[in-house]
């Protein structure tokens, strides 16, 4: 096998392995303050992505044409409305249902879920078609020896680190890192603290959804396309890097998305007859490990009084 | 006067930690047959953790642990269920939803016909498996609180939490254990409450001189009235033996709790 | 083992109380019911459908209102095995009154089906708590093995709804395997993975049908085919009679297991379970055996259905066992009331039937159903008919 193409497997692992890490981050905050599951999560990507389709067409359609702006402000829009939309979750289907049982929330998330993907489905016009996503960044690239390094995939993956070494710093180095992990930890030691709970509740789905809206976009401008379902299976593979990583470690949850995106790397080599059995191959090996060590490689944080 | 009732159950070096806690820190314990054991100790020195150790839902890091001859260190808890060790538990733990007959069958599991071909087609025999054990518990049942039984098929979470223990204890009784363990059974009773489950469980002890209790409370009142000997724990150690009084006027122990020499 | 020694009088038996509800209250809300049933499903027209549909809500709000619900549910519980077999007449009077209608006929043994699907769901996340996702997969499991089987083989068919189920057993119990001895979002995750999957891996195999999906073969027992129209003195049959009748016994037998289940020590093993894990292995329970128990027989029923269904259609794609799809039977349960066998017939009825005539809101219905659920689960989390306390013989009283 050739260098260039060992090279373009790589790089094609980091991208996706990426877009998994933005995901799973968002699994692990919201478990960590919350200790749920939120299955909407991928959904809320989806809705992210369609906003942002949804204001290029509205931009272009008053004459703005310089990709940049165009980029910077869908970015913006889908970023806010979808940390908008995430708040609204957590504050009038999560919150409430804090007292019931854990399996309550669970289920109110996926049928949240199924409710995003069906409005866009019926009400964003020809939603259930793959719609085309803009090319917005610098086309064009660089070879390495027999790599193409496109100039767009490696903006984005810078950007997407960025975007996680930002939220490491916004984690640890910021008072509201340092309330999002006290709640995280302990709530109400935190509360008595005088942390507000809520607001930390509140901003860390904020957070979540609009790293969630990120990782929308760069699917979009990934794959030049979107269609109504990219969340779910986007939604339930971050799921299982969150799991993988350990729930509630943020390191944990990238490194899980990144493992993920290589397990399916190597499925898709190992297999090349039936590359659609990469998500087989990695989610197989996934539960493999789960029933081996289910807290995950960073321990999960359980507390259960006895 | 030293009696040399043989041990049924023994710890020995038994340590468990969390973390950095050590909660359990080379505990030698010793229960004897037959007898009432008070465990005591502040908050925090390992008596619940004790408890969950023994019966196998945590793993203890180090030591062995025997009942009744035979060694169960790390065994599962439902290894110690069968052996004939139940228990209580601090944070009542009971199925709210289910009925109080329903919540006291549950602590009855080993005595029930499990098959599957049982339960679903030989229902005439299921039905006379089901009065004999409703007469059983039913008559458990009486010895607590009489006016519980008309409730018999009410859910749980309907009794004030007072009843609940009762209920709590029942499930740990009908199964006819031989070691029962009772975290903290009157948190949350008035002195009179407290009182009357003490004297019910002396009544089911009386009737039952095969049964070995030790008991966890904070009410010195309970300890001193029912026990025949205490052991205090402090941080994971056991800092005192023996009759209450005499443990009562340990220094060590009134340190342990008061937190200087008085 | 010492026996516990009371020395206590015996107390008095629990001779079931000689029931004080009368029967009739339930059996004139199942006329009731049966009839407007018959009506909803006769008439065609679309705006009398959504008038029908208005004045069933009104009515039962209204009766609600004024306690009418009271002495029909006393009487119900009284004397649930009568009303079971009076519900059983109530259905062979529905399909004589369609006995031509083939898209009616079909109508309801799609519901039948779904209802037994739905009670093996029942008894995995109902009554044991286990979270599964995928339920359409393994109905899908048991279509295609009955695909297969009939179309290769010459195992009698009614063997072949058996070995549907049996499969849907197995791999479901593979599924679990690993996620014995986690908590329950794992599940979660597991099911939802293999629903997804499930729907691909049967697109990329041409052995399967593909995207396009397989003929199935349809019953025939000691060579009576099922797929022909009866005639029976004079009169004409749908052949669709002769799956609703398969379908009527399958629904019976598991209604009865599922309730003996429940009303069992086995049914208040697989409540303890799931109410509380560690105080239940504290009293003996092995957690991951009865786990796998109730799954694999959930998935049985499941499996069952799900060959039975493909038979009675013919054909079968993968398009019709998706994670959507899932979420539908999930919603049933929700909806329904978990854990109550017969919130599950309300349910499936109401699920399946409204849809299918109000055309307008097919294409919506995935929608519709979300977001009920997700009002029950904010405002009504116990569902529409609330799970009684376990009465293990009907009438016993303390």
């Amino acid at each position: 096998m050739d260098v260039g193409l060992i090279a373009q497997y790589i790089m094609n692992g980091l991208m996706l392995g990426m877009m998994y890490a933005l995901v799973a981050v968002g699994f692990t905050l919201f478990f960590g303050v919350l200790d749920i599951i939120k299955f909407s999560h991928g959904d809320v990507l989806t809705v992210g992505a369609f906003i942002a389709l949804a204001t290029f067409v509205g931009l272009k359609a008053v004459g703005l044409d310089s990709e940049p702006v165009l980029l910077v402000i869908m970015l913006a829009v889908s970023v806010f409305a979808t940390a908008l939309l995430g708040m609204v979750i957590a504050r009038y289907l999560v919150l409430p249902l804090r007292s019931a049982p854990a399996l309550n929330t669970l289920l109110i998330t996926l049928m949240l879920g199924t409710v995003l993907r069906e409005m866009v489905r019926l009400f964003y016009p020809e939603g259930a078609n793959p719609k085309p996503f803009p090319a917005l960044l610098p086309s064009g690239s660089v070879n390495i020896g027999q790599f193409n390094l496109r100039y767009d995939n490696l903006i984005m993956l810078v950007a997407g680190i960025g975007v996680i070494v930002g939220l490491q710093l916004l984690l640890n180095r910021t008072r509201l890192g340092l309330a999002i992990r006290a709640v995280a930890q302990d709530d109400e030691t935190a509360r008595t603290m005088g942390i507000n709970f809520t607001v930390v509740v509140l901003i860390t789905f904020a957070i979540g959804s609009g790293l969630a809206a990120f990782g929308g976009v760069m699917n979009g401008l990934y794959y030049n396309e979107i269609n109504f379902g990219i969340g779910l299976l986007l939604g339930i593979i971050g799921f299982a890097a969150a799991i993988l990583g350990g729930l509630g470690s943020i390191y944990g949850a990238i490194l899980g998305g990144f493992l993920f995106a290589a397990l399916q790397t190597i499925g898709a080599v190992a297999l090349p007859f039936a590359s659609a059995y990469k998500d087989v191959f990695a989610f197989t090996v996934v539960i493999m490990f789960m029933a081996w060590r289910p807290t995950g490689l960073i321990q999960e944080k359980i507390s259960e009084r006895v | 006067m030293t009696t040399t009732t043989p041990a049924i159950l023994e710890a020995r070096g038994l340590t468990r930690q969390f973390g950095g806690v050590v909660a359990l820190d080379n505990l030698d314990l010793t229960v004897n047959a037959n007898e009432i054991l008070g465990l005591i100790g502040p908050n925090g020195s390992g008596k619940t953790t004790f408890f969950n150790v023994i019966t196998g839902i945590y793993q203890p890091n180090g030591g062995t642990v025997t009942f009744e001859n035979a060694d169960v260190t790390g065994a599962s808890p439902q290894k110690m269920y069968h052996a004939g060790v139940s228990r209580t538990f601090q944070r009542s733990r009971l199925s709210l939803p289910l009925s109080l007959f329903d919540n006291i069958m549950i602590g009855n599991h080993k005595r029930l016909n499990q098959g599957l071909w049982f339960n679903l087609m030989r229902r005439q025999a299921f039905r006379d498996e089901f009065e004999k054990n409703y007469q059983a518990a039913r008559a458990l049942l009486e010895i607590f609180s009489p006016p519980l039984v008309r409730r018999m098929f009410e859910p749980v979470g309907t009794l004030p939490m007072i009843d609940r223990r009762r209920i709590e204890i029942c499930r740990a009784l009908i199964s006819a254990p031989r070691l029962l363990l009772l975290d903290e059974p009157s948190a949350g009773m008035t002195h009179d409450e407290t009182a009357a489950l003490m004297n019910d469980i002396l009544l089911v002890r009386d009737q039952n001189r095969n049964l070995t209790i030790v008991i966890v409370e904070h009410e010195m009142g309970v300890i001193e009235r029912i026990t025949n000997r205490c052991v205090v724990l402090n941080f994971g150690r056991k800092i005192a033996d023996g009759p209450y009084r005499s443990v009562a006027a340990d220094p060590l122990v009134q340190e342990a709790y008061l937190g200087a020499s008085v | 083992m010492t026996e516990m020694n009371l020395s206590r009088a015996p107390s008095p038996a629990s001779v079931p109380v000689p029931s004080s509800a009368s029967l009739w209250p339930s059996i004139v809300a199942l006329a009731f019911a049966t009839a407007y049933l018959i009506a909803l499903l006769a008439v065609e027209e679309q705006t009398l459908i959504i008038g029908l549909l208005t004045a069933a809500v009104v009515a039962v709000v209204a009766a609600n209102y004024l306690g009418l619900f009271v002495p029909v549910g006393r009487s119900f519980a009284e004397h649930e095995g009568t009303f079971g077999l009076a519900a059983i007449v109530a259905a062979f009077a529905l399909a004589a009154y369609f006995h031509e209608d083939h898209f009616v006929l079909l109508l309801v043994v799609t519901v039948i089906l779904y209802i037994v699907a739905t009670l093996g769901l029942n008894v995995q996340f109902g009554y044991t708590g286990i979270l599964n996702f995928a339920g359409a997969s393994f109905f899908g499991i048991g279509a295609y093995t009955s695909a297969v089987l009939n179309a290769h083989t010459a195992v009698p068919t009614l063997l072949v709804v058996l070995i549907g189920g049996l499969c849907a057993a197995l791999i479901g119990s593979l599924l679990l395997l690993p996620v014995l001895r986690t908590r329950g979002h794992y599940a979660a995750l597991v099911t939802i993975a293999f629903a997804l999957l499930f729907k691909t891996f049967l697109e990329v195999n041409d052995v399967l049908g593909g995207p396009q999906g397989l003929q199935v073969g349809g019953m025939h027992i000691f060579g009576w085919s099922f797929n022909d129209n009866l005639s029976i003195g004079g009169i004409e049959l749908s052949f669709y009679i002769n799956y609703f009748l398969i379908s009527m016994l399958l629904l019976v037998g598991a209604f009865v297991l599922v309730r003996r289940l429940e009303r069992s020590w086995i049914g208040l093993n697989l409540d303890a379970l799931r109410l509380d894990e560690t105080a239940a292995s504290c009293f003996g329970l092995n957690i991951a055996r009865w786990k796998i128990v109730s799954f694999t027989l959930g998935n049985l029923l499941i499996g069952m259905a799900g060959a039975l269904f493909g038979m009675v259609g013919s054909f079968i794609a993968p398009n019709n066992y998706t994670f959507a799809d899932s979420l539908i039977l999930v919603s049933i349960l929700l909806l329904g009331g978990i854990g109550n066998a017969w919130g599950v017939i309300v349910a499936t009825i109401i699920v399946v039937i409204v849809p299918e005539k109000l055309q307008t809101i097919q294409e919506y219905r995935f929608l519709i159903y979300a977001a009920l659920v997700i009002a029950v689960l904010l405002f009504r989390p116990e569902g529409l008919l609330t799970r009684p306390v376990r009465r293990y013989f009907p009438g016993v009283r303390s």
